[in-house]
């Protein structure tokens, strides 16, 4: 996939690499890797979360999402007129590119924490983590954060349907009910 | 681990700031759709990722140790997603979308330094990825 991605992207390629991320980018990623995505998670993500998921991320780590984000979305806030030109052929692959986007897009967690959570946590205080792995993991923590609010408004909307209360705000109990099988998943 | 009460302290704040930014996040994510979540509910889904990550992170401290590395790197994250196909796909995106980035920042900046760049950097781990799943 790398090479291919860099393919596509030679061509509308003209940026520094430090871009804030925008609530646009699945648009984006049709061309290269929309269709990847069709797996139970993936799909879930989807129906979930959402394409707020890339809106409300830019607001929180405006400085550190260089790392994370991918070329597509670099690539997108280069120059308005590629971005017209990307959304024309992007309805109807929507679902999918934001299954993508959510992956990709940056995570809940700003960096720094995690990168102090993270050692704090670790058993040797001089444990070291690269770049790449601390970036991948605050994907694998986002991924998480995002899946558990996805499943908590399933609970949600199921409890409503059984008419137990109205819905609306999600519970202690729709987390207490998701929580065993979330973290066996992750 | 927080035995003392500095420990302790400092995992309140830790916490605090946790609850904070996921808090941001729920409210972020809740303006455009329609749910709301109560404090409790960040506040418990605040424990169940300060958790997580805990966990997490002493995995991943244990695989690069198993490994015979002294630093952590992406095969150790990999390794985190292996009971779950579809996260590891995921992240696998994530990973050659951020390799990807990397050979390209750098054949632009160091002109001279393409070939040791990306090769470099996606043999080594993708090789090392395989034989580990």
């Amino acid at each position: 996939m790398p090479p291919k991605a860099a393919t596509a992207n030679n061509t509308r390629r003209k940026a520094p690499s430090f871009k804030p991320p925008r609530p646009v980018d699945p648009a984006a990623q049709p061309s290269t890797t929309a269709k990847r995505a069709p797996t139970a998670a993936a799909s879930r993500s989807t129906g979930a979360a959402k394409p707020p998921a890339a809106a409300s991320n830019s607001r929180f780590q405006p400085a550190t999402t260089i790392i994370s984000s991918d070329e597509e979305q670099d690539d997108e806030f280069d120059l308005p007129s590629d971005l017209d030109e990307l959304m024309q052929d992007a309805p109807e692959e929507r679902p999918q590119a934001r299954a993508r986007a959510i992956a990709q897009s940056s995570p809940p967690i700003p960096p720094a924490l995690l990168a102090r959570l993270f050692h704090e946590h670790v058993e040797e205080k001089n444990t070291q983590i690269t770049q790449g792995a601390m970036d991948l993991f605050g994907n694998y923590i986002g991924i998480f954060v995002r899946e558990a609010i996805a499943r908590a408004k399933e609970e949600r909307s199921k409890a409503a349907r059984s008419g137990e209360r109205s819905g609306g705000f999600l519970q202690v109990e729709d987390l207490e009910k998701l929580a065993p099988q979330l973290v066996l998943d992750f | 681990m927080a035995s003392t009460e500095d420990d302790l302290e400092r995992e309140e704040r830790l916490k605090s700031s946790l609850w904070y930014t996921i808090g941001q996040f729920v409210d972020e994510q809740s303006i455009d759709e329609s749910f709301n979540a109560t404090p409790q509910f960040i506040g418990a889904l605040t424990e169940l990722v300060y958790t997580q990550i805990a966990n997490a992170s002493r995995d991943l401290e244990v695989f690069s140790k198993h490994a015979g590395r002294k630093v952590v790197n992406t095969d150790d994250v990999m390794l985190l997603t292996r009971r779950n196909e579809a996260l590891e796909m995921l992240l696998k995106q994530q990973l050659d979308a951020m390799r990807a980035a990397e050979g390209r920042d750098e054949q632009q900046q160091v002109p001279g330094a393409k070939k040791r760049g990306r090769p470099s950097g996606a043999g080594a781990v993708k090789g090392k990825g395989k034989g580990k799943q």
